[in-house]
């Protein structure tokens, strides 16, 4: 008796797709524990900020990522999905893996803004219009995450979690333009400004260019492994609980086999 | 530098637990891929090796199980 007539075949890695994840993870690795050296033992302190500066090698760099590589890409594929042309459940698992990594980096975001905060403007938080819309934007993809968790065919979720996807994506102009629209706790853009003339130099900015290659190495390798852990769920199925009833039928099936042939 | 250690800290931190979570999501999948496969291999008569791959290529649902090994 065979009980997978209709079971596509399951997802296989091609090797040389487990060794590019697997380079990308390790050079992120050494291109981080570089920063952190340099970052902590290496680059001077500033006139003004002192050793508090050692945190702009980290924290500019975690907000780049999340903004706009995370979000920027789950905003990307979710648009690509909507796009009847380029419509594919592909666009709609790497929104899905990118909207995870970008939440854990936003966390981080706000977690080294808070604490690079207290010591400089005297408060761990403050309803600053750069971190208020940084929180909004957490909230928003947060409950992204929680959306996909409602029970639903594929192709409903991808539908319904790409305009979610957009709707929040509203709010990345919205961060990025903060400071020059409000008068903010914030300062403005030390790389990204308007005039394209980075406002670091010497080895406070290599070292600064090195936490930006680093973490975007780092979101890479996690996007990767994120990307294939949804491939193996929607084979499996797609929840927990689809993964569990896959196993057992499996397993009943073998054992009903057992039983015939005895 | 007591802000700077902690900031540097928990940043790292995060990551690295939540890459870790992802290492362990991933290997936990391909062990229920490996397992479901395995089983399905042997509902139908086929030979399953220890990895859990088939060695009937025809079969459906039956392949070379996921990577990660």
């Amino acid at each position: 008796m065979s009980t997978n007539q209709h079971v596509p075949a399951p997802p296989v890695q091609s090797r040389r797709s487990l060794w590019t994840t697997r380079i990308i993870g390790i050079t992120a690795l050494v291109a981080t524990a570089f920063t952190v050296w340099l970052g902590l033992w290496v680059t001077p302190p500033d006139q003004v900020q002192g050793n508090l500066v050692r945190l702009v090698y980290i924290h500019p760099g975690v907000a780049w990522v999340a903004l706009y590589l995370a979000f920027g890409l789950a905003a990307l594929a979710s648009v690509l999905y909507l796009w009847p042309r380029t419509r594919s459940l592909y666009w709609d698992r790497l929104a899905a893996a990118a909207v995870e990594v970008g939440v854990v980096f936003n966390v981080c975001t706000l977690i080294s803004g808070s604490i690079w905060g207290k010591p400089t403007w005297g408060v761990w938080w403050a309803w600053d219009a750069r971190l208020t819309s940084t929180a909004v934007l957490l909230v928003l993809f947060l409950g992204y995450l929680a959306l996909r968790r409602v029970p639903a065919e594929p192709e409903v979720r991808a539908k319904r979690s790409a305009f979610v996807a957009l709707f929040a994506a509203v709010d990345i102009p919205i961060v990025h333009f903060s400071v020059l629209w409000w008068k903010t706790l914030h300062q403005g853009a030390t790389v990204l400004n308007a005039n394209l003339s980075p406002t670091i130099h010497g080895s406070m900015a290599w070292t600064l260019l090195l936490g930006f290659i680093a973490l975007t190495l780092v979101f890479v390798w996690m996007l990767l492994v994120r990307y294939r852990i949804g491939v193996l769920e929607d084979w499996l199925g797609t929840g927990e609980l689809d993964v569990a009833l896959r196993e057992r039928q499996a397993e009943g099936a073998s054992l009903d086999d057992d039983e015939a042939a005895a | 530098m007591g802000y700077v250690q902690a900031g540097y800290s928990i940043v790292l931190g995060i990551l690295f637990l939540y890459g870790l979570q992802l290492v362990w999501r991933r290997r936990r999948l391909n062990r229920s891929v490996a397992r479901v496969v395995a089983s399905d291999a042997g509902a139908v008569g086929l030979t399953v090796d220890t990895s859990g791959a088939a060695r009937h290529a025809d079969a459906p649902g039956v392949g070379r199980p996921p990577g990660d090994r």
